[in-house]
């Protein structure tokens, strides 16, 4: 499992997001995150239509790199390891 | 108004009157004595009515003859149709109040008791020594008489005091507050904090914030961040001090209230749309050439070499940007002071309100900057509460709106 992380300097809520995310993945070693920048990847932002929604956002791949979810906003952390775990596997 | 306010009127009053007092007597004997009528007319909620009326009591109280006749405009039909009516008697424009009318002069507006007072005085005077038809009387009495049974109506006691708002709340902890007191700075505190409240609005200064951070040069970093606050506070002030002073000059006409309040009806919609399109959190993103064109030129201006350039960039560029985010307020800068200019308060009172409002306006830019500025690293507000800001600001403007277009004397603070 992967997860696509977006944000953006000038987004207050990515920032609110950063330490949230840099917790999990000290929790969580195996756990493979990208950040990608909205203004900076402009491919990946347009290949996972980003630009049409609300930043940050969390694109959480299968092993195939397969779309399985995708959060928006700020999610609590718990709500972030909830998932994760349900889609561990995958 | 408090104990030493009232002292030190009636102290005034008293000196005036050992003043003049010989000057009157004299006046006394010469002069035949008349009748001189005062057909004021105001409308409810109108700033500078309420600054005519308790000199036009004075003037009462001076010469005994003296008797003032209210009569309320806005909300009244009957009166409208007497102003009407002595408008053509005068040939008068009648559109604006205070409208008052001694003699065969009238006034309208009121400035001060230096001008507009001495002016209204000198026409009592005119009318004491018989010279003046009594254009307002012989009107009135061709209305039925109507108008006198409205003196007794409105002229009575207490008249000013008939506020639907009770003067004084119990709260606990802190007691007994005057309301009159208490309303404006709450109110201001409040508009100014959803005003304010918009983590998605600060993205100019985290794209700065994010500059600077990469510089070496720390006190260069503080003086630039801080050049774009004050900046961007400025063109606040400027834009909300020029549209104060624009009301209280032409505020006296009651379609400026109106628009205002119908632009805090569209305000008020605007909000609670958004609070039902916008998402729990998070940005929506919108406007990508315009954010990037912003930190293109916020790029060049602080790797500028010459500090005085970058300094002098980032003000203007501070001054561009917020005269488009002030559009983006919806109204609330503009909304917020029509009801400062209701309230009848000093100048400079009504400046340090405003500089109230953007102080809490800016708290949250500030906290964001003070907090990068010393552990170098940048921090987010949560985007969380943006929608419930939207919800409250929605309902008050709302409130607000209508309140400036049907009630104007429930924003009277002052």
């Amino acid at each position: 499992m992967k997860v696509l992380k977006f944000g953006a300097v000038w987004c207050s809520g990515c920032l609110v997001m950063k330490p949230r995310w840099a917790e999990i993945e000290k929790e969580l070693p195996w756990l493979e995150t990208v950040m990608y920048d909205h203004d900076k990847d402009k491919e990946m932002v347009g290949k996972y239509k980003i630009d049409e929604g609300v930043l940050p956002a969390f694109v959480f791949l299968d092993k195939e790199g397969k779309e399985i979810l995708r959060l928006n906003g700020e999610p609590s952390k718990e709500e972030l390891l909830k998932v994760i775990k349900e889609n561990k596997e995958k | 108004m408090n104990k030493k306010t009232i002292l030190l009127v009636l102290g005034t009053i008293v000196v005036f009157g050992f003043l003049f007092g010989s000057v009157l007597k004299t006046e006394k004997v010469s002069a035949v004595e008349k009748e001189v009528n005062i057909y004021f007319f105001w409308g409810e909620g109108c700033s500078h009515c309420v600054k005519e009326k308790p000199f036009l009591e004075k003037l009462e109280k001076k010469y005994p003859e003296v008797k003032v006749y209210n009569f309320e405009v806005w909300g009244n039909k009957d009166n409208q149709g007497l102003l009407v009516e002595i408008g053509k008697r005068l040939n008068a424009n009648i559109s604006g109040v205070p409208f008052t009318v001694i003699g065969e002069k009238y006034f309208i507006g009121w400035y001060d008791e230096q001008s507009t007072g001495a002016a209204i005085e000198d026409a009592v005077k005119c009318v004491k020594k018989n010279s003046c038809q009594d254009i307002g009387g012989e009107v009135l009495s061709l209305a039925d008489q109507n108008a006198k049974q409205n003196k007794d109506q409105e002229g009575g006691d207490g008249e000013d005091e008939k506020s639907p708002i009770p003067q004084k709340l119990n709260v606990p902890i802190l007691g007994e507050i005057e309301t009159k007191n208490f309303s404006l700075p709450v109110l201001t505190i409040v508009l100014g904090a959803l005003d304010g409240f918009n983590p998605c609005a600060m993205w100019t200064l985290l794209f700065l914030i994010s500059l600077l951070l990469g510089m070496e040069n720390r006190k260069r970093m503080w003086i630039l961040g801080s050049a774009f606050i004050v900046a961007s506070a400025s063109v606040y002030f400027v834009f909300m001090a020029a549209w104060l002073n624009l009301i209280l000059f032409i505020g006296l006409v009651v379609w400026v209230r109106i628009i205002i309040g119908l632009i805090a009806l569209l305000g008020g919609g605007y909000n609670l749309k958004e609070y039902f399109t916008s998402p729990k959190s998070g940005c929506k993103v919108t406007g990508g050439e315009k954010r990037q064109k912003v930190f293109e030129k916020l790029k060049n201006i602080t790797h500028q070499k010459s500090f005085y350039l970058a300094l002098g960039g980032i003000i203007i560029l501070a001054f561009a940007v917020n005269l488009v985010e002030l559009i983006c307020s919806a109204g609330l800068p503009a909304v917020y002071t029509q009801v400062l200019a209701l309230s009848n308060l000093a100048k400079w009172h009504y400046y340090l309100y405003i500089l109230l409002y953007i102080f809490i306006f800016m708290l949250d830019d500030l906290i964001i900057f003070f907090i990068a500025m010393t552990t170098l690293r940048m921090t987010g507000i949560t985007t969380k509460y943006s929608r419930w800001s939207h919800l409250i600001g929605g309902i008050l403007m709302l409130i607000i709106g209508l309140l400036l277009i049907f009630k104007p004397g429930w924003l009277m603070f002052g």
